[in-house]
């Protein structure tokens, strides 16, 4: 078997496991901010999805080569 | 993974499917903009209520990272900025043709190589979003003009913050300056070309009672990513512009 397909298997399963934890952590504190206060629920959804988006590029990225890997448009 | 027509002008090669969907983008963009404007009323339409939503929704992302005479003067960028990157991003999920091509095109590109290595899959129409070239465009010329309007600001200032609060940090602010564009193109970049993938892999299976339903999931999904991306995009340049311009420096 190819090396580059192995890795680029392991870099979409490390990715999908920190993005997991990553999101699961930071909806559970958005979730407990809004049943303590509801009434800053619009301003919380906001800051809650940057937060998404600034959480989720890592493992996006580790991702998107980790594609570029098993179809091999990039070498090992 | 599919492969792009390209063709070869002056030395350099142009990826047909980036400057189709660019130029259908930013012809869209003025289309709702000019629609949007034209014939304004006191008592709006339904069109006209949905551009001033949206306008008003830009004023608030605005109004975030600026103070309040800033953000009226950056309106206009942060709203084109915003409706160039969302359009472009649901074109591939709504607009994608995907085809297979038997035969190979040589003034495309599609020699045969290039066919073989793709498995005969080829994009005629694509987010240009989900081209890492688009992305890094977008995410340099940023980073060039907040790094302009710093210096112009009080050069001073500018090249002092290097060196802040101690000189051994110097390093660490280079490393800060050369991720903040790098990270801010890859992250717009990675979402929307795992997104496309993905979509042309579930098409690709030839089981649509199987992957029908994770299909429209994933599409569904990949609406909500794209909108999401794009606000991000936005507001991370208005983070990055405000950063150098401010006043605390």
């Amino acid at each position: 078997m190819e090396l580059g397909i192995l890795a680029g298997g392991i870099m979409i399963g490390l990715a999908a496991l920190a993005a997991g934890i990553g999101n699961g952590i930071l909806f559970s504190r958005y979730l407990e901010g809004i049943t303590r206060q509801p009434e800053a629920q619009s301003r919380l959804f906001g800051q809650a999805m940057i937060t998404l988006g600034l959480v989720e590029a890592l493992p996006i990225i580790a991702i998107a080569f980790g594609i570029l890997l098993l179809f091999r448009v990039i070498g090992v | 993974m599919e492969a792009t027509p390209k063709v070869e002008f002056l030395g350099l090669t142009f990826d047909v499917t980036v400057i189709a969907g660019s130029l259908f983008t930013a012809a869209l963009v003025l289309l709702i903009t000019i629609l949007g404007t034209r014939g304004r009323a006191m008592r709006p339409g339904k069109f006209q209520n949905f551009v001033e939503m949206v306008l008003e929704f830009i004023r608030g992302v605005n109004n975030m990272s600026f103070d309040s005479k800033k953000a009226e003067r950056y309106i206009g960028f942060s709203l084109t900025l915003f409706l160039f990157i969302f359009i472009a991003n649901q074109l591939g999920v709504l607009l994608m043709i995907s085809a297979k091509v038997d035969d190979p095109i040589p003034w495309l590109g599609l020699t045969k190589e290039v066919l073989e290595s793709s498995h005969d899959e080829v994009a005629f129409f694509k987010s240009p979003t989900a081209d890492i070239n688009v992305a890094i465009a977008l995410a340099l010329a940023i980073t060039l003009y907040a790094h302009f309007m710093g210096m112009r600001k009080n050069i001073k200032g500018y090249l002092s913050h290097y060196v802040k609060p101690y000189f051994w940090m110097l390093p660490l602010h280079l490393i800060d300056e050369l991720a903040k564009p790098a990270t801010h193109a890859m992250r717009l970049w990675a979402n929307i070309f795992a997104g496309e993938v993905l979509i042309v892999i579930l098409l690709g299976f030839a089981k649509p009672l199987i992957t029908g339903a994770p299909l429209l999931v994933w599409i569904a999904f990949s609406l909500f990513v794209g909108t999401i991306q794009a606000y991000i995009f936005t507001v991370l340049a208005t983070v990055y512009i405000s950063q150098k311009i401010s006043d605390e420096h």
